[in-house]
C-alpha cells in the first residue's frame, strides 16, 4: 500500500532522514518507533506532503505521490492524524467530522451523514459531545476526534503521529484497540509512536528508527526483548 | 436630547459602513495574514461604477449588482495577480504590496472619473422624523442592508461548510491542509468575500457619503481600526468595532470639533493597541508561542 | 573602516552633484532639487525599514512637522534659520518618541497603520488650525543665506543640498555598521536570539524611529526654504507613498539605495506628468500615482530587494566566484584546561539559578507542571525526557522567551520570570536554540560579535560619528575572535553564517552565546546533527567551561552522552519532574525507564517489565 524508498529529507541545512525505506502492506498496522530526534515525525511529514523530500520516492498504492502537496493527499487516499491532534477548536465535533470529509463533500447526499454516524459509533464518547466545540474536549477525546476526522475521507491509508502523547494508559489502550478493529475491517495503518510498549501490542510489524535511519525492523514479539531496541532509546549507539 | 440621538444615529449609519469594511480585513487576515490596504478602494470603486452604470441608463438595482460583481472580480484578480505569486509574504510586505495596488486603483479611478466626488442616486424611500431625529431614507437602507449582510456573513461562517472550512484554515492551517483544504483557494475566496462586502459598503454609502478616487483612504483606515477592535481575527468584533467607531466619531464631531473627526480613529487605534492588543471585542487571545 | 565600494560610490555621487546642475536643462535641475530634498527623508525611512524592520506609512507627517515648524519659527518668530532648524527637528523627534513608545512594542503592522493615521492627523490639524495658517498655510519663507550669499537658483540650491545629502547618507551608513546596526541586523534575522544575547529590541527600534523622523524633518526644512510656502498639501498621503517607494526601489537598508530611489522616483514622476496628458487627454490631478503603484507591486513581486538586489545580481554574474574564504580548519586541541574563567563569578557550588514551582498552561493543557530545581555554578545539569515532556518550554520560561503561568525563576537572587530575555542576558545568562537561530545576513565573526553587545556601550550617536566608538569596536572584534578561536571556527570566521554546514553552525551559536561571558548557559540540544567526533569535541569544551566555573544546563536526547557528561540529571515526563539525581541513579530508575519506553494499561505488568529492563541495563 505504501512504499517509502530511500528518502532523504530535512530542514534547511539539517538532514534528518538519511535514505529511509519503509513498507506498509495492505491491511496491516505498521509502527515506527524510536527516540526523539530519530526522525519519525519527519518521515510522516514527508509521506503526507507537509515536507518535501530532497531525494527518494513515496508510492501510495502504486502511485507516485512524492511531489504532491499535503492538501492533495487527502483526495489521493491518505489521511494523516497529526501530532497534537490539531482539531479545529471552535468548530463542533460534528463540524470537525464533516470537514474531515471535505474531499468527498460532492458525493451522494447522506453519505457524509452516514460516515459521521459510523465514526461516532466507533467512538461512543464523542456521540454525547457531538455539538460541543472541539477545543473543550479532553485530550483523549480530541485524539479520538482527530482519528475519526481522518476516517471521514474513507482513506486507503491512515497515518497517525504519536497518538498516545499526553494520554492516560487506559485511554491509550482504548484507542489502540479501536485501531486494531479498524485494521481487522481492512484499513491499512502507519503509526509513529514513542510509547513502544503500546505500539508493540497493536502492530503487525515494527520499524525502529535511530538518528534518521531505520535501525531494524521485524515482528513485535521478537523485538520486545531485543537489547538493541532498548539501546535505541536509552543510548548506546554513542560510540566513545 | 434629540441632538444626541441625531448624532448617535448618524454615527450608527457611518459605523455600519465601517463595520462592513472591517469584515473584509478580518476575512483576509484570518486566512492568510495579509493586511489588505486596498480594502477602502473596493468600496470607493463600487460606488463609482454604480454611478456610471446608473448614468448609462441602467436601473438602480441592476447597477448595484454590476458594481458589486465588478469589484468582487477585481478583488479576486488582485489576489491571483499580486498576492499569490509572492513566495514568502510577510504581513509587512503584504502592506507594501496592497498599498501599491490601492495606489494603482486610486489613480485609475482618478483617470476615469476625475477628481470630483460623486453621489449615487439615493435608494427609494422618504425621509422620516422620529423623536426629533431626522432620518434619511438612505441611512435606513444602510443600516438595513448592513444588518442583512452581517447576518449573511455570520450565517456563512457558522452554517455553511465552506465558511467552516475557512475558519478551519485560520485556526489550524496544518490540519486544514491534511483534510484537503487548499490554502491558496482559501485565500482567493477570502479576497472575494472582502471584495463583495467592501463593494456593498461602497454602494450603500455612496448616496450619503459620496464616492471619489480618494475616499477609499479614509474608509480603509477606519475599517482597519474597527477590525483591530476585534483583534483582527473576530468578525463579531469587527462589526461591533465599526459601529463603536462610527458613533464615537459622530459624538466627537458634534460636541467637540467637526475637524477632529478623523482624529478619533487614530486615537482609538492607539488606545486599543496599548491597552488591549488582542482587541476589545475579540475572543480570548490564545497564546501562540 | 570605509570600504572601497563606499568610497567609490561617494566619489561618483559628489562628481555627479557638481556636474549635473552645470549640464542639465533648468527644468531637470529643478526636478533634481526635489530629488535631493526628498532623498534625505527617504534615507531615514530606508534605515527604519531596513534596519528596524518597521514600515512607516505616514512619514510625510514628520516631513510636514519639520516644514511647518521651520516656517513658523522663521516667519513668525524671526528665529535665525539654523537655530529654527534645530528646534524643528527636535519637535519632530519628540512626536516620533510619543508615537513610537506605545506602538513599537507591538507587531509591525500596527505601527504601519498607526503612522498612516498619524499622517492623516497631521494633515487635518494643519488644515484646521489657525496657528498653522489653515488651508493657505505659511508663506514668505526666505531662501537660505550664508556668507551673504543667497541660494535661490536651482543650481545653487542643488549644490547647497549636496553636502547635507552626503552627510545624511554617511551617518546612515555609519549606523548600519555600528554596534546598533549590528544588533538590529541580528533582530531582523532572529529577534528571539538577539534578545537572548542582550539586545533590547524595543529601545533600539525606538531610537532608529526617532532618527528617521529627524531625517524627514530636515527634508521638510529644506523644502520650506525652497518652496517658500508650506501648506497642508505639502505633506499628504501621496508623499508618504513616494517616500516608501523611494526606499523600496533603492533597496531597504542599503546606504545609497534611497538616494538613487529618490532620483528615480522624481524623474519617474516628472516623466509621467509629461506623458499621461498626452496618452489620456484631460487627465487631471495626481494620476502619476498609477506609475508609483505599479512600480511598488512589481518590486515586491519580482525584485523585493530593490535596485540594490538587481545590482548584486549583475555583480554576481560579472565577478568570478572568489576562492574559498576559509583558511582551513583548525586542529582539534587536546587541551583540557579550564576556560572562560571570570573574576567575580559566583563561587563553584553556589546556587546560580533557582526554579520554584514553574508551571505553564496553554488553554486546558498543562505543558509544565510545578517544576522545582536548582542549578549551581561549576556543574552541568542535564534535562532529559520523552517528547512533549516540556523541556524546551522550561527553557523558554527560564530564559524569558515565555512567561510562566505560575512559579518563580531567580538568577543570583534576582527574579527573572516573566521578564524579557535581554534582562536574562544582562544578568549573565544566555541560551542556544534547538532549531538554530543563525543570523544569516552576517558572517561567523559577525554573529559572535552580536554576543558582545552587552560588553560594549556605544549608542546611536557614537555609532554615527564612528570615531568615539572605534576603540570599543576593535575590542569587540578582538574578543569575538578569541571565542571563535576557542571553539575552532577561526578558519571560517569570514564566511557567511548561512553557508556553514549544520554542525559548524551549532558551534557558532555556542560561540555566540559564550561571547556574552555568561555565568549560566542553557543549551537546547547542542549535539543534534553533530558527528561523533564533533560530539566528543563539544563534550570536552563543556567540561572545560565547567572547570572554569560556568553553570550549564543541557537538554539532550543523546542520553548516553548526557549521562557521561552531566553531574546531575533531571528527568521530565508529561511536564512533571519525575527524577533528579546523579546519572547512575537516573539510569537505573524504573520510572525513568518506563517514561521512555512507554507504559501499558496494566500497571503491574509495566512495573515488572520496567524492573526487568532495568535489570537488563544493569547487566550491560
Amino acid at each position: 500500500m505504501l512504499e517509502v524508498r530511500e528518502v532523504v529529507a530535512g530542514y534547511g541545512r539539517l538532514e534528518v532522514l538519511h535514505r529511509v525505506s519503509v513498507q506498509v502492506e495492505t491491511g496491516e498496522i505498521v509502527a515506527v518507533i524510536g527516540a526523539n530526534g530519530a526522525g519519525k515525525t519527519t518521515l510522516l511529514r514527508v509521506v503526507s506532503g507537509l515536507l518535501r523530500a530532497s531525494n527518494g520516492t513515496v508510492l501510495l498504492d502504486g502511485v507516485d505521490v512524492t511531489r504532491l502537496p499535503a492538501e492533495r493527499l487527502a483526495a489521493a487516499g491518505l489521511a494523516h492524524v497529526p501530532e497534537n491532534r490539531l482539531v479545529f477548536p471552535t468548530l463542533s465535533v460534528e463540524d470537525n467530522l464533516t470537514l474531515g470529509g471535505w474531499t468527498r463533500r460532492r458525493g451522494p447526499r447522506g453519505e457524509t451523514e452516514s460516515q459521521r454516524q459510523r465514526a461516532l459509533d466507533l467512538f461512543p464518547r464523542l456521540q454525547t459531545r457531538r455539538r460541543q466545540p472541539a477545543g473543550t474536549l479532553s485530550g483523549g477525546e480530541q485524539q479520538m476526534l482527530a482519528i475519526a476526522r481522518g476516517l471521514m475521507a474513507r482513506p486507503k491509508l491512515l497515518v497517525l503521529d504519536e497518538p498516545s502523547v499526553g494520554l492516560a494508559p487506559k485511554v491509550i489502550a482504548e484507542i489502540f484497540a479501536t485501531l486494531a478493529r479498524l485494521r481487522d475491517d481492512g484499513l491499512t495503518i502507519l503509526l509513529v509512536e514513542q510509547n513502544a510498549r503500546a505500539a508493540f501490542k497493536v502492530a503487525d510489524r515494527v520499524y525502529v528508527m535511530d538518528r534518521g535511519e531505520v535501525a531494524m525492523d521485524g515482528n513485535p514479539t521478537e523485538l520486545l526483548t531485543d537489547q538493541r531496541v532498548h539501546q535505541a532509546y536509552l543510548g548506546g549507539g554513542y560510540t566513545a | 436630547m434629540s441632538d444626541l440621538l441625531q448624532l448617535i444615529f448618524s454615527g450608527l449609519s457611518i459605523g455600519a459602513v465601517y463595520a462592513l469594511i472591517a469584515v473584509g480585513f478580518v476575512a483576509i487576515f484570518t486566512v492568510s495574514e495579509v493586511i489588505n490596504l486596498a480594502q477602502g478602494e473596493f468600496a470607493a470603486l463600487a460606488g463609482l461604477v454604480a454611478i456610471s452604470a446608473v448614468g448609462s441608463g441602467m436601473p438602480l438595482p441592476v447597477a448595484l449588482v454590476v458594481a458589486i460583481a465588478t469589484v468582487t472580480v477585481v478583488a479576486v484578480v488582485m489576489e491571483r495577480v499580486t498576492v499569490a505569486p509572492v513566495k514568502r509574504l510577510t504581513t509587512l510586505t503584504s502592506i507594501i504590496l496592497t498599498l501599491g495596488v490601492s495606489t494603482v486603483l486610486k489613480a485609475l479611478m482618478l483617470l476615469i472619473w476625475g477628481p470630483e466626488g460623486k453621489g449615487l442616486t439615493p435608494f427609494p424611500g422618504g425621509d422620516l422624523l422620529v423623536f426629533g431625529v431626522s432620518i434619511r431614507a438612505q441611512e435606513l437602507w444602510i443600516l438595513g442592508i448592513a444588518a442583512v449582510v452581517a447576518a449573511a456573513v455570520w450565517w456563512f461562517y457558522e452554517r455553511t461548510i465552506v465558511g467552516k472550512a475557512l475558519r478551519a484554515c485560520s485556526e489550524q492551517p496544518i490540519a486544514a491542509r491534511l483534510v484537503g483544504i487548499s490554502p491558496k483557494l482559501a485565500t482567493m475566496l477570502a479576497f472575494g468575500i472582502a471584495g463583495l462586502v467592501g463593494a456593498i459598503a461602497g454602494v450603500i454609502a455612496s448616496p450619503v457619503y459620496f464616492s471619489s478616487w480618494d475616499s477609499g483612504l479614509s474608509l480603509g483606515l477606519k475599517g482597519f481600526v474597527a477590525a483591530t477592535l476585534g483583534g483582527l481575527v473576530s468578525i463579531r468584533g469587527a462589526l461591533l468595532g465599526g459601529v463603536l467607531l462610527g458613533v464615537l466619531e459622530s459624538l466627537v464631531a458634534g460636541y467637540v470639533d467637526t475637524g477632529l473627526r478623523d482624529a478619533v480613529a487614530f486615537v482609538l487605534l492607539i488606545v486599543v493597541l496599548v491597552v488591549r492588543p488582542a482587541g476589545v471585542f475579540g475572543r480570548h487571545a490564545e497564546a501562540r508561542v | 573602516m570605509p570600504r572601497r565600494g563606499d568610497v567609490i560610490g561617494l566619489g561618483l555621487f559628489v562628481v555627479f552633484c557638481v556636474v549635473f546642475p552645470l549640464v542639465a536643462p533648468g527644468s531637470l535641475v529643478n526636478v533634481g532639487v526635489y530629488a535631493m530634498i526628498y532623498a534625505i527623508a527617504a534615507t531615514g525611512l530606508s534605515l527604519l525599514m531596513g534596519l528596524a524592520g518597521q514600515v512607516s506609512l505616514g512619514h510625510a507627517a514628520f516631513f510636514a512637522i519639520g516644514a511647518y515648524a521651520q516656517a513658523i519659527l522663521v516667519t513668525r518668530y524671526d528665529l535665525y534659520g539654523v537655530l529654527a532648524a534645530v528646534v524643528a527637528v527636535v519637535i519632530a523627534m519628540v512626536v516620533a518618541l510619543l508615537v513610537g513608545i506605545p506602538l513599537l512594542r507591538l507587531r509591525g503592522h500596527y505601527l504601519a497603520l498607526a503612522t498612516l493615521g498619524l499622517g492623516i492627523i497631521v494633515t487635518v490639524l494643519a488644515t484646521e488650525s489657525e496657528f498653522t495658517g489653515g488651508t493657505s498655510g505659511i508663506y514668505g519663507i526666505g531662501k537660505p543665506e550664508f556668507n551673504s550669499r543667497t541660494y535661490d537658483s536651482p543650481q545653487e540650491f542643488f549644490w547647497l543640498l549636496t553636502p547635507f545629502v552626503v552627510v545624511a547618507v554617511l551617518l546612515a551608513r555609519n549606523v548600519v555598521q555600528s554596534r546598533i546596526g549590528r544588533a538590529l541586523g541580528a533582530v531582523n534575522d532572529s529577534e528571539v536570539a538577539a534578545e537572548t544575547l542582550g539586545v533590547d529590541t524595543f529601545r533600539l527600534r525606538l531610537q532608529v524611529f526617532v532618527l528617521s523622523a529627524a531625517y524627514a524633518a530636515v527634508s521638510g526644512i529644506f523644502f520650506a526654504h525652497w518652496l517658500a510656502v508650506v501648506n497642508p498639501n505639502t505633506a499628504n498621503f501621496p508623499l508618504s507613498v513616494k517616500f516608501l517607494l523611494m526606499a523600496v526601489l533603492g533597496g531597504l537598508g542599503t546606504v545609497w539605495g534611497a538616494v538613487i530611489g529618490a532620483f528615480g522616483v522624481e524623474f519617474l514622476d516628472e516623466g509621467m506628468r509629461e506623458l499621461i496628458p498626452v496618452l489620456v487627454p484631460g487627465a487631471v490631478g495626481e494620476v502619476q500615482l498609477i506609475g508609483f503603484g505599479v512600480v511598488l507591486v512589481v518590486i515586491v513581486v519580482f525584485l523585493p530587494g530593490g535596485l540594490h538586489q538587481a545590482w548584486r545580481m549583475v555583480l554576481a554574474r560579472v565577478r568570478r566566484p572568489s576562492g574559498d574564504v576559509s583558511e582551513g580548519r583548525a586542529e582539534a586541541t587536546e587541551d583540557d584546561s579550564p576556560v572562560m574563567v571570570r573574576e567575580g563569578r559566583p563561587v563553584a557550588g553556589s546556587v546560580l539559578l533557582e526554579v520554584r514551582g514553574l508551571t505553564k498552561q496553554f488553554g486546558g493543557v498543562t505543558a509544565v507542571d510545578d517544576v522545582t530545581l536548582d542549578v549551581r555554578a561549576g556543574e552541568i545539569l542535564a534535562l532529559i525526557g520523552p517528547n512533549g515532556a516540556g523541556k524546551t518550554t522550561c527553557f523558554n520560561m527560564v530564559s524569558g522567551v515565555l512567561a510562566p503561568t505560575s512559579g518563580t525563576v531567580k538568577l543570583n537572587g534576582v527574579r527573572t520570570d516573566g521578564r524579557k530575555p535581554h534582562i536574562f542576558a544582562q544578568l549573565r545568562a544566555t541560551r542556544t536554540f534547538q532549531n538554530l537561530q543563525v543570523f544569516r545576513s552576517a558572517t561567523v565573526l559577525g554573529n559572535v560579535m552580536v554576543g558582545r553587545h552587552l560588553r560594549a556601550r556605544s549608542g546611536l550617536l557614537r555609532g554615527m560619528l564612528v570615531l568615539p566608538a572605534r576603540a570599543e569596536e576593535r575590542a569587540v572584534a578582538d574578543a569575538a575572535y578569541e571565542v571563535v578561536r576557542l571553539v575552532g571556527l577561526e578558519g571560517e570566521r569570514h564566511r557567511p553564517a548561512g553557508e556553514l554546514p549544520f554542525g559548524r553552525q551549532r558551534l557558532m551559536e555556542l560561540a555566540r552565546a559564550l561571547a556574552v561571558e555568561p555565568d549560566l548557559l542553557l543549551l537546547d540540544e547542542p549535539m543534534a546533527g553533530l558527528s561523533s567526533s564533533e560530539r566528543r569535541a563539544l563534550a570536552r569544551l563543556l567540561r572545560r567551561l565547567r572547570a572554569g566555573g560556568m553553570g550549564i544546563v543541557l537538554v539532550e536526547h543523546d542520553v548516553e552522552a548526557v549521562l557521561a557528561l552531566a553531574d546531575r540529571v533531571a528527568v521530565l515526563d508529561d511536564g512533571r519532574l519525575i527524577a533528579l539525581g546523579s546519572p547512575e541513579e537516573i539510569r537505573t530508575d524504573p520510572a525513568v525507564v518506563a517514561a521512555y519506553l512507554g507504559v501499558d494499561e496494566d500497571d503491574t505488568a509495566a512495573r515488572a517489565a520496567a524492573r526487568e529492563l532495568a535489570a537488563q541495563v544493569e547487566e550491560t
